[in-house]
């Protein structure tokens, strides 16, 4: 899906709008909002300049969600040292059955 | 739409993206780190695993719906990042590539539990009452002015999982379309779609925030 080349924004209808308003999010800095080919349009149409509003408001809220708000707990690190320390254990193994220097106990 | 998924098990290839790098500056201490973990030091890991685990374990967190699971998880992801630590070049910033490892295992695992049995247009595309409406409604106060994070995170966890998943991606983790499409093996327009359509739930959802109170099923469980 891309934004037709031939739109007549002059003369777009609220359901041409809303056909390609997901292109029109998804190009430029997304704010279609400030959008001047729709200035007229969203002025005309209240309704669609206000599903505009709401999506921008989601989208820059989203953004704020960016930063971590939750913490795992202790187990995870405690579990992740075990199977590192497994991981090692066994590759020191490994190390001593193909060095020919290592001493068999 | 055929959205089928894509395995990703292997290191995510290091490529430069402006944008998340703009996203994850460098954190002071983080190369040396990297370089003493790539040669096994334990309290390298360590200071790695303290510097990442909150961001690691939200994004599980909310792409998994499920505590135990964003658990396990990060723990699995962590010990891919140590296992494949040797691979990180230096070519992105090191929590992207961190995060794109976690997103691909979070996918992988949502395939494995059968996201990947059924067309992701079902997923992605809830039909019936999942769907966002598709009218413009009227205009309405509540999100007029602005939507704070508490309510908007409850929102979002609301959402049916494939709709979350593209959201989180794209507008909180800052993918681009081509990115997630290659992830979710979809097409760009798909993507798109999809993001769309997640905001107009969400809308829904905030306009009506009983609807939030009862958080979608975990995605592994979405069939």
């Amino acid at each position: 899906m891309t934004l037709p080349v031939n739109i007549d924004f002059d003369n777009l209808k609220p359901d041409e709008f809303e056909h390609i308003l997901p292109d029109l999010f998804a190009s430029g800095d997304g704010k279609v909002s400030q959008d001047p080919r729709l200035k007229k349009f969203l002025a005309a149409n209240p309704d669609c300049a206000a599903l505009v509003s709401d999506l921008e408001i989601i989208a820059e809220t989203a953004r704020s969600l960016f930063e971590p708000v939750a913490e795992p707990s202790d187990r995870v690190w405690q579990n992740i040292q075990a199977k590192l320390q497994e991981d090692s254990s066994l590759a020191s193994i490994d190390d001593d059955y193909i060095n020919p220097d290592a001493s068999i106990d | 739409m055929s959205c089928q998924g894509q395995l990703m098990t292997q290191a995510p290839p290091a490529r430069p993206n402006p944008g998340l790098f703009k996203r994850n500056p460098p954190i002071a201490g983080e190369a040396e780190a990297i370089e003493a973990a790539k040669r096994g030091d334990a309290e390298a890991f360590a200071k790695l695993y303290n510097l990442h685990k909150r961001r690691v374990y939200t994004l599980c967190l909310r792409m998994l719906g499920n505590v135990s699971a964003a658990e396990d998880m990060t723990q699995n992801a962590f010990l891919h990042l140590f296992r494949k630590i040797e691979s990180f070049r230096g070519e992105s910033a090191f929590s992207t590539w961190l995060h794109r490892l976690t997103v691909n295992l979070v996918l992988m695992q949502l395939r494995k539990k059968g996201l990947n049995l059924v067309s992701l247009e079902e997923t992605i595309s809830p039909s019936g009452e999942d769907a966002p409406r598709r009218d413009f409604g009227s205009r309405d106060p509540v999100l007029v002015g602005s939507v704070d994070r508490v309510t908007l995170e409850r929102a979002v966890a609301a959402l049916p999982p494939g709709y979350r998943m593209v959201f989180i991606l794209h507008d909180v983790e800052g993918y681009e379309h081509n990115e997630i499409a290659t992830m979710l093996d979809c097409s760009i327009g798909n993507s798109k779609s999809q993001l769309h359509k997640a905001r107009l739930k969400l809308r829904e959802l905030l306009r009506n925030p009983s609807q939030s109170s009862q958080p979608s099923a975990p995605a592994e469980s979405a069939q």
